[in-house]
C-alpha cells in the first residue's frame, strides 16, 4: 500500500516535471504543474501515514488516549491542505499570466515569448 | 685643488697649445685626404687663415637667443670636456680641473655641446638643421652603446672611474696598455670612435655633399669661428680621452701629439676607403659588431 | 533623542505584531475596494513603516542588550506542536533591512501603486510580510509557506510593469519558483520523515547529517533555498524579472528578497554539515566569477544590475560557505558585503527608474544632476568594495579570515570575480560620467528621496562597519571630511575652491612632516609640496570645474594617509582612496573615456595583488603592522612579488605600462603633472616600502629582485623608444615617465647604497623635472588647441620662459652636467658597476640616450623652427603655470649645485638598511670606492666657462643684425609657408626602420588578446539565456540533478 502510493507520487512527480519541460504550450505546462503538485501531495500524505492507521480526528473510537496508537500522523495531512492551497493559487496565477501572454501574441507557445535573453 | 691664478693660467697655456695642435692636425688630415683623392689639397695652416677670416667677417646675422646660444654651449661643451680632462700623465700643470669629476662627467659632459648645437641650429629654422640632428641623435644612440660597454669593462678592470688613475694603471710599457690587456673593450670603443668622428662611413649627419646648406651655411662669421675653434679643441681631447682610457695616457706633451695623431688618423683612415652609410645602416651596423665585441669585452670581466 | 528610545524599548511591540497588522491591513485594505486609493495607500505605508519600527526597535534594544531575543510560540504550544518565530539580533538586522526597504520602496513606487490601486497593493503588504516571516519563523514548512506567498506575490507584482516583457518575465519565473517549490516540499517531506519534526532548531539538534536520508533530504533543502538565491548558470529566470520588472520592484528583490532568501539560507546551513558548506562555497563562488564574467559584455542597465546582483548574493553565499560561523568576524564580513549589496543595488535601480534610461551609454543623463551622479557613482564604487564603504571592509576582513586558513586559492577566485566586476561597473561610470548627455525626466521627490536616504545610508554604515573591523579605528578620516567639504561647496567657483585645496594640502603637510624620517620627509613633499604646486595652474581655470577639487583631493588625502599608514588596513585603505581620487582626475580628459578604465583596470588588478599579497603577510602573524612585511611566513617570496607587482601597475612597469600614454597624455593640462610627476611616486613609495622590509642589503629576494633589476631596465628601454615616435606632446612625455620610472625602479632593485642613492635621486629628480615639462607642455597645448607636435614651433619668439623652464627640464632629465640629473647618471654608474649589473646597466644607458631624441623633437618642434601662422598672436603662458614651474626651478638648481644637502641625509637614512660601500663626502664632494663628484666644483666651472665664452661670442659678433623669420640659405628660394620648412613629423623615420620592432606593440596586443578572449568567453556562455522559459526550467533541473552528482560522487 505505501509503496504502490511512493510509487504513484514519485511517477506523478516525474511525469509532471517531463511535461513542464518537454510541452511547449503554455497550458499544457500548467497542467504539468497540477500534476506535479498532485505528485508532491500524495507524497506528503504518504510519508504521513502509519499502517492500520485512521484519519486523525478524536471521536468515539479515537480517544486522547490512544490516539497516538491509533491514528496516522496528523502534521502532514495538515501540511497537504496548505500545500493544496498554495498549489491553487500558483495555479491560478499562472493562468492569468497565460490569457495575459495570449493577448499580448495571440500564441500560446513558450518559445514566443524570448524578448529578453542573454 | 684650488682655483689658484696660476692653475687657471696653466689651464688656459693648455687650451692654447690644444687649439693650435688641433688646427695643424685638422690640416694635415685634409691634406692627407687630398692627397689619397690624387688632389693637390691645402696647406696644411689652412684652418688658421679660415679661422681669421670667420672672425673676421662683419656682416652677422642672428635668427634669436638661442640661435646666439648654441655655438657657445657647442664651444663650452669642446672646452668644458677639455677642463675636465687630465692631459698628461704625473703633471699637475696639465691635469686642469679633473679633480672635480671622473670619466663619467666627461662621457656625459660631450653632450652639454651637442644639446646647445641641436638647439641654436633648431633656432635657425632650417629644415636641414633638424634633418641632421635627428640623423645625428640617432647614430649618436647606438655608437655610444659600446663606448659605454668599454667604459664599464675598463672600470671593472682597473676599479675605479679617475681617469687619472686608469692612466696610471698603465704605466710601464705597452703591456699595460688596454689595449693589450682588454683588447674587446678597445675594439668595441673604438669603432665607436669612428661613429663619434663622424667621418665617412658615419657622415650622413653633416652629409657634405647632400646637405651643403644648414648649419655650416646659417651659422657663418664669428659663429662658425666658435664652432671652427671647438672642432679643433675637440679632435684632440676626444683623441686625448681615447689615449688616456686605451693607450697608456701620454707622460709629455710629445707623446700626447703623436698618440691623438694616430688616433685621429684612425677615424680618417677608414673614412677614406669606406663609402658613406645611410642612417639605418649605420644604427644596425653600430649594434652588429661593436655591439658584440662590448658584450665580449664585458663577459671577459665578468 | 537615546532617552526617547530607551523608554521605547521598555515597551517592546512583539514581532508578531508585524504579521497581524500587515494581515490585518492587508484585509482592510481589500475591502476597501480600488475606489479608496489614497487611503489604502496611507494604510500600506502606515503598516510598512509600523514593521520599520518595531524591527528597528528591537535592533535597538538588542544591539544594546537592553531586550533579551525572543522566542515566540504560536498558539501557545511549543514546537514541534506549534510554529515558533525568533527574534534576535540577526533576525533584527535583517528584518529592519527589509523593512526600510519596504517602506521606502512603497513610497519610491508610490505612483504605481496607486495608480494600480488597492489590490497591488495588497500583494506590496503580503511581499514584505511573508519577508518578515521567512526571516522570523524556525519552522521549516512554515518558511516554505511564506517563501511561496512572497514568490506569488512577486510574480503578482511584476505585472505591475506594463507590457509583454514583464509578463513573459514574469511567468519564466513562476515556472522556476515552481519547481523549486516543489523541490523544497518534498525536501521537508522527508526531513521531517526522518527526524519528525519541523523545527529548525530540533532539526539541526538531532544532526541530520549523519543519517543518509535525511542528508539527502537537507541537501534537497538547501539546493531549493540556494536555487530561489539564482546561482549561476540556473538564473535566466531571475535575470528576465530584474530587467523587465519595474524598477522598484527589481530594487525589493534585489536587496529585500534577496536579503530574506539570504538569511534563510543562513538559517539551514545548521543542518548542513561540513562537506554540504564545502559545496555551498563552491557554488557561491561560481556563481559569482560566473555571473561577472557574464556582466562584462551586458549594454541594457537594469539586466547588468541583475548580472551584478546574482554575482553579490553568490559572493555571500560563498561566504556563508567559507567561514564557521562561529567565526568572530564571519559577521562582519558578512554584513559588510550584504548591505554595501543592499543600499548599492536598490539605490541603483532606483535611479534607472528616475531616468529611464536602458542602455548604459545613455546613463550620461545622470550629469545633469550631480547629487544623482554622485550618488550613481558611489553605489558604484561601494559594490566594488572601496573604501569607505562596508563592503571595503567586508572584503579586506574575509581576505584576511581565508589568508589565516591558507585559502589562497579561494581569494584568487573571489578577486578574479570581483575584477570582472570592476569591468563592466567602471566602464559603466565612464559612460555617466563622459558620453553626450541626453535630457533628464522630470524627478518627483518620492523618487528622489529613497535614493538619497539610501545614499547617506551606505556612507554612514560604512563607518559604522570600519569601527567594528580589527584596526578599523586607526583610520585618519580627516582628508575625506575635507573631500566631503569640497563638495558641499562645489557650486563655489573654482579659485575659492583651489585656494582651499591649496590650504587643505599644505594643512597635510603640516600635520604630516613633524618627525618624519628622512624617506617619508621626501616623499610628503613630493605629494603634498608637489600637490600644492600643481594645484596653482588651476587659478587661471575660470568657472567652477565642476567635481574637480574633490578628486584632487580625494587623491592627495590618500597620498598623505599612505605616508602617514603604519598599518596593512591603512595602507590600503589610502591606496584605494588615492586610486579612486586619481581616476576622477585623469576621466576629465577629453578624450579619456578609455584611458581611464584601462587605468582603473590595471590599479584595480594591482591593487588585488596587493591585497593578497597583504593577506599572505598577515597570515601566521599578528596584528597588521607594516613591520610584519619583513617577517612574511606564508610563501614570503610570492607575497613579495605579488606586492611588488601590484605596486608596478602604478610605476607602469613594462607589460603594466600600456595605460600610461593615454591616462597621462589625454589628461587635463593641470592634472597630467599631478599624475605624472607625483601619483606614480605612490608606487615606487610602495616599492620602497617593501624593499626596506625586505632587509636591505641582507635580503632574502635576491631572485625577485634581480627580476625587478631587468623589467626596469627593459621599461627604461620600451619607454623612452616609445616616446621618440609620439607626435603627440604629451603623450611623449608620458612614455617619458614610463621611461623614466623604469630607470627608478631599476636602481631601486639594485638593493645597494649607491642603488638606493641613485633611485632616490631619480625620483626627486623626476618629480621636478616632470612638472615643470608637464606644465609647461599642458599649458602650451591648453593654449594652442592641439597636441600635435608638428602643429607647434617657433614657440621660443612667443613663450621665452616656457623655453627657458623646458630647457632646464630637458638639461635635467637628459642628465647633462652641471644640473642635477647628471648626479642621478654617476650614481647610476657607481651603484652599476659596483652590483656588477653591466648588461642591464647598458640597457639603462642604451634608453638615456635614446632620451635625448626624444627630448630633441620636443623642445624643438615645439619651441624652435618656424613659428606658424595661426599661432602668430599666442602669448605667454600665464603666471600661474609659470610660478610653480620657477618655483620648481630654483629646486633643481639647489639640487644641482648643492646636491650633498639631500644625499646626505639620504645617505644617513639608509645606511641602516645598506650599511656597505657608501658614498663618503669631502665637503662638497662625493668619493664612492670608483670614482669622485664635486657638483659644486663642476656648476663653478662650467658657469664660468660659459660665461667668459659667453662675452666672448657677445664681444665678437656684437653687430649681428636680427633677422625675420625665413632669413635663410633655402636652396637659393624663400619658403612661403612655415610648415614646409617646418622637420618634426616622424623625424626619426630612420631610426624606426632600424629599430622600429622594438616597439612592436607586442605588450598592447597581448592585453587586448586577452581582453578578447574574456570578453567573448563571457558572450559565448551568455547564449544559454535564450530567453526562452522552459530552458531555464531545463536548467534549474539540470543544475540540481548535475550538483546532486557532484555531491553523491564525493561522500
Amino acid at each position: 500500500m505505501e509503496t504502490i502510493a511512493l510509487i504513484t507520487a514519485f511517477a506523478l512527480i516525474l511525469i509532471g516535471l517531463f511535461g513542464i519541460l518537454s510541452n511547449k504550450n503554455i497550458l499544457k505546462i500548467i497542467i504539468g504543474f497540477s500534476l506535479f503538485d498532485t505528485g508532491l501531495h500524495v507524497l506528503i500524505v504518504t510519508v504521513g501515514y502509519i499502517k492500520g492507521g485512521t484519519a486523525p480526528i478524536l471521536d468515539k473510537v479515537v480517544g486522547t488516549s490512544n490516539a497516538a496508537d491509533k491514528i496516522v500522523d496528523p502534521i502532514p495531512q495538515a501540511l497537504v491542505l496548505t500545500a493544496i492551497v498554495i498549489g491553487l493559487g500558483v495555479t491560478a496565477l499562472m493562468l492569468a499570466y497565460a490569457l495575459k501572454l495570449y493577448q499580448a501574441k495571440k500564441s500560446l507557445n513558450i518559445t514566443d515569448f524570448k524578448e529578453l535573453k542573454w | 685643488m684650488e682655483f689658484t691664478v696660476s692653475k687657471i693660467l696653466w689651464t688656459l697655456l693648455g687650451l692654447f697649445i690644444v687649439l693650435n695642435w688641433g688646427l695643424i692636425m685638422g690640416g694635415t688630415m685634409r691634406k692627407i685626404g687630398a692627397r689619397v683623392a690624387k688632389r693637390h689639397g691645402i696647406p696644411i695652416y689652412q684652418p688658421y687663415i679660415d679661422l681669421v677670416k670667420n672672425y673676421a667677417i662683419r656682416t652677422q646675422i642672428t635668427h634669436g637667443i638661442m640661435f646666439y646660444l648654441g655655438p657657445v654651449f657647442r664651444l663650452s661643451g669642446g672646452v668644458g670636456i677639455f677642463l675636465f680632462l687630465p692631459l698628461i700623465f704625473g703633471s699637475d700643470h696639465w691635469s686642469n680641473f679633473s679633480f672635480s669629476g671622473d670619466l663619467i662627467l666627461i662621457l656625459y659632459f660631450q653632450f652639454f655641446g651637442m644639446l646647445g648645437m641641436a638647439l641654436g641650429a633648431g633656432e635657425g629654422g632650417h629644415p636641414y638643421s633638424a634633418i641632421g640632428i635627428g640623423r645625428g641623435l640617432s647614430q649618436f644612440t647606438t655608437i655610444e652603446v659600446p663606448m659605454t660597454l668599454a667604459v664599464i669593462a675598463l672600470a671593472v678592470q682597473y676599479n675605479t672611474l679617475s681617469i687619472s688613475e686608469i692612466v696610471a694603471a698603465q704605466q710601464g710599457g705597452i703591456a699595460n696598455w688596454t689595449m693589450i690587456t682588454n683588447p674587446f673593450a678597445t675594439a668595441a670603443a673604438m669603432l665607436s670612435l669612428l661613429g663619434a668622428f663622424g667621418h665617412s662611413p658615419f657622415n650622413l649627419v653633416k652629409a657634405p655633399n647632400e646637405i651643403p646648406i644648414g648649419p655650416p651655411t646659417e651659422y657663418h662669421s664669428t659663429y662658425l669661428g666658435v664652432l671652427r675653434t671647438n672642432a679643433a679643441i675637440l679632435h684632440v681631447v676626444e683623441a686625448a680621452l681615447f689615449m688616456n682610457l686605451f693607450f697608456g695616457g701620454a707622460t709629455n706633451w710629445f707623446e700626447l701629439i703623436l698618440k691623438t695623431f694616430l688616433i685621429y688618423f684612425w677615424s680618417v683612415f677608414v673614412g677614406m676607403v669606406f663609402p658613406r652609410f645611410r642612417i639605418e645602416q649605420s644604427v644596425r651596423w653600430f649594434v652588429k659588431i661593436p655591439l658584440v665585441l662590448g658584450i665580449i669585452a664585458i663577459i671577459i670581466i665578468i | 533623542m537615546v532617552n526617547i528610545l530607551s523608554i521605547l524599548t521598555m515597551n517592546m511591540i512583539s514581532p508578531i505584531n508585524i504579521i497581524a497588522v500587515s494581515l490585518g491591513i492587508a484585509f482592510f485594505m481589500g475591502l476597501l475596494g480600488n475606489k479608496a486609493q489614497r487611503t489604502s495607500y496611507i494604510l500600506l505605508i502606515a503598516a510598512l513603516l509600523f514593521n520599520t519600527i518595531v524591527s528597528l526597535q528591537w535592533l535597538y534594544g538588542l544591539a544594546n542588550n537592553l531586550v533579551e531575543a525572543q522566542q515566540i510560540f504560536t498558539a501557545g504550544y511549543k514546537p514541534p506542536f506549534s510554529i515558533n518565530l525568533l527574534m534576535g539580533l540577526n533576525e533584527a538586522v535583517i528584518a529592519s533591512l527589509i523593512n526600510i526597504v519596504g517602506l521606502l520602496g512603497a513610497i519610491y513606487m508610490g505612483s504605481t501603486l496607486k495608480k494600480n490601486g488597492s489590490g497591488s497593493q495588497v500583494v506590496f503588504l503580503v511581499l514584505f510580510m511573508s519577508l518578515n516571516v521567512i526571516v522570523l519563523s524556525r519552522d521549516l514548512f512554515n518558511i516554505f509557506v511564506f517563501l511561496e506567498v512572497g514568490s506569488i506575490a512577486v510574480a503578482g507584482l511584476v505585472i505591475l510593469q506594463k507590457g509583454v516583457k514583464a509578463v513573459s518575465a514574469g511567468f519564466k519565473y513562476m515556472l522556476a519558483t515552481g519547481i523549486i517549490a516543489g523541490i523544497f516540499l518534498i525536501g521537508i517531506i522527508f526531513i521531517y520523515r526522518f527526524t519528525g519534526s519541523l523545527n529548525l532548531d530540533q532539526i539541526i539538534q538531532s544532526n541530520p547529517a549523519i543519517k543518509q536520508g535525511a542528508l539527502i533530504s537537507s541537501f534537497l533543502i538547501l539546493i531549493a533555498i540556494i536555487l530561489e538565491l539564482k546561482p549561476f548558470p540556473a538564473n535566466g529566470w531571475a535575470l528576465d524579472v530584474y530587467q523587465a520588472a519595474h524598477p522598484g520592484l527589481s530594487a525589493i528583490l534585489s536587496s529585500a528578497v534577496g536579503t530574506a532568501n539570504l538569511y534563510v539560507l543562513y538559517k539551514f546551513t545548521g543542518m548542513a554539515g561540513d562537506s554540504l558548506m564545502h559545496y555551498i562555497s563552491l557554488i557561491g563562488i561560481v556563481t559569482f566569477v560566473g555571473s561577472n564574467l557574464l556582466g562584462i559584455n551586458q549594454k541594457k542597465a537594469r539586466r547588468l544590475l541583475g548580472y551584478s546582483s546574482v554575482g553579490q548574493i553568490g559572493l555571500l553565499i560563498a561566504i556563508m560557505g567559507l567561514l564557521p560561523h562561529s567565526n568572530s568576524n564571519f559577521k562582519l564580513i558578512f554584513f559588510g558585503i550584504l548591505t554595501s549589496h543592499y543600499f548599492a543595488k536598490a539605490g541603483l535601480f532606483w535611479i534607472s527608474g528616475i531616468i529611464k534610461a536602458e542602455n548604459i551609454k545613455e546613463w550620461s543623463v545622470l550629469r545633469k544632476k550631480p547629487v544623482l551622479l554622485f550618488l550613481f557613482l558611489s553605489f558604484i564604487l561601494a559594490l566594488l568594495g572601496f573604501p569607505p564603504f562596508p563592503s571595503f571592509w567586508g572584503k579586506w576582513q574575509l581576505v584576511m579570515e581565508l589568508s589565516a586558513q591558507g585559502q589562497f586559492a579561494v581569494i584568487i577566485a573571489i578577486l578574479v570575480g570581483s575584477f570582472f566586476e570592476v569591468v563592466y561597473l567602471m566602464r559603466w561610470a565612464g559612460y555617466s560620467i563622459k558620453l553626450e548627455a541626453g535630457t533628464l525626466p522630470e524627478i518627483k521627490l518620492s523618487k528622489y528621496i529613497p535614493v538619497i536616504l539610501f545614499g547617506l545610508g551606505l556612507y554612514a554604515v560604512g563607518y559604522f562597519v570600519s569601527q567594528s573591523v580589527e584596526f578599523g579605528n586607526t583610520i585618519n578620516y580627516l582628508p575625506l571630511l575635507v573631500v566631503a567639504v569640497l563638495l558641499v561647496v562645489d557650486f563655489l567657483p573654482a579659485f575659492v575652491k583651489n585656494s582651499l585645496s591649496i590650504l587643505a594640502t599644505g594643512w597635510f603637510a603640516y600635520l604630516l612632516i613633524p618627525g618624519q624620517d628622512t624617506i617619508k620627509f621626501i616623499f610628503t613633499i613630493i605629494f603634498l609640496v608637489g600637490g600644492i604646486l600643481t594645484l596653482i595652474p588651476g587659478f587661471q581655470i575660470k568657472g567652477k570645474r565642476e567635481g574637480f577639487y574633490p578628486s584632487a583631493m580625494l587623491m592627495f588625502g590618500g597620498l598623505a594617509l599612505l605616508i602617514e599608514a603604519s598599518n596593512l588596513l591603512q595602507f590600503f585603505f589610502a591606496w584605494e582612496i588615492m586610486t579612486i581620487g586619481s581616476y576622477f582626475l585623469i576621466i576629465r580628459g577629453k578624450k579619456s573615456m578609455p584611458h581611464a578604465l584601462s587605468y582603473m583596470l590595471f590599479s584595480v588588478g594591482g591593487a588585488y595583488l596587493i591585497l593578497l599579497g597583504f593577506g599572505m603577510v598577515s597570515a601566521g602573524n599578528s596584528g597588521l603592522s607594516l613591520d610584519l612585511l619583513s617577517s612574511i611566513k606564508v610563501y614570503p617570496v610570492l607575497a613579495m612579488s605579488l606586492m611588488a607587482v601590484g605596486f608596478m601597475t602604478k610605476t607602469a612597469s613594462l607589460g603594466l605600462h600600456i595605460w600610461l600614454p593615454g591616462a597621462h597624455g589625454e589628461a587635463e593640462s593641470d592634472v597630467s603633472p599631478m599624475v605624472s610627476a607625483i601619483l606614480l611616486k605612490a608606487g615606487v613609495f610602495g616599492l620602497i616600502l617593501l624593499m626596506l622590509a625586505s632587509g636591505g642589503e641582507q635580503n632574502s629576494y635576491s631572485g625577485l629582485f634581480y627580476v625587478l633589476g631587468w623589467i626596469g631596465a627593459l621599461t627604461a628601454l620600451v619607454g623612452n623608444l616609445g616616446a621618440i615616435f609620439q607626435e603627440d606632446a604629451k603623450r611623449l612625455l608620458a612614455y617619458s615617465s614610463i621611461g623614466q620610472l623604469g630607470y627608478i625602479l631599476f636602481a631601486f632593485a639594485i638593493m645597494t647604497h649607491m642603488g638606493w642613492l641613485t633611485g632616490l635621486t631619480y625620483t626627486i629628480n623626476h618629480f621636478m623635472f616632470k612638472a615643470i615639462l608637464f606644465l609647461a607642455i599642458g599649458g602650451i597645448v591648453m593654449k594652442l588647441g592641439t597636441h600635435n607636435m608638428y602643429e607647434m614651433g617657433g614657440l621660443i619668439k612667443k613663450m621665452p620662459f616656457s623655453f627657458i623652464a623646458v630647457l632646464i627640464g630637458i638639461i635635467t632629465l637628459a642628465g647633462i652636467p652641471p644640473l642635477s640629473g647628471f648626479g642621478g647618471k654617476w650614481l647610476f654608474y657607481n651603484a652599476v658597476i659596483m652590483k656588477g649589473w653591466y648588461f642591464q646597466g647598458a640597457v639603462v644607458f642604451f634608453a638615456g640616450t635614446i632620451a635625448f631624441l626624444y627630448l630633441f623633437k620636443l623642445i624643438y618642434s615645439v619651441f624652435l623652427g618656424q613659428l606658424k601662422d595661426n599661432h602668430r598672436n599666442v602669448k605667454e603662458l600665464s603666471i600661474w603655470f609659470l610660478l610653480p614651474q620657477y618655483i620648481l626651478i630654483i629646486g633643481i638648481m639647489v639640487f644641482s649645485a648643492k646636491p650633498d644637502l639631500i644625499l646626505k641625509p639620504i645617505g644617513n637614512a639608509i645606511a641602516m638598511a645598506f650599511p656597505s660601500n657608501q658614498l663618503t663626502w669631502e665637503g662638497t664632494k662625493a668619493l664612492s670606492t670608483l670614482g669622485y663628484w664635486d657638483a659644486t666644483t663642476i656648476m663653478v666651472v662650467i658657469g664660468g666657462m660659459f660665461v667668459v665664452l659667453l662675452g666672448w661670442l657677445m664681444f665678437m659678433s656684437r653687430k649681428a643684425q636680427k633677422v625675420e623669420q625665413f632669413n635663410m640659405v633655402y636652396a637659393a628660394e624663400r619658403p612661403e609657408r612655415p610648415e614646409l620648412t617646418h622637420v618634426s613629423h616622424n623625424i626619426y623615420a630612420g631610426y624606426n626602420k632600424a629599430l622600429g620592432f622594438l616597439v612592436a606593440p607586442g605588450i598592447t596586443n597581448f592585453w587586448n588578446y586577452t581582453t578578447n578572449l574574456v570578453e567573448s568567453t563571457g558572450n559565448f556562455i551568455r547564449r544559454i539565456y535564450s530567453g526562452n522559459g522552459q530552458s531555464y526550467a531545463i536548467h534549474l533541473v539540470s543544475y540540481i540533478v548535475i550538483v546532486f552528482i557532484i555531491y553523491l560522487t564525493a561522500i
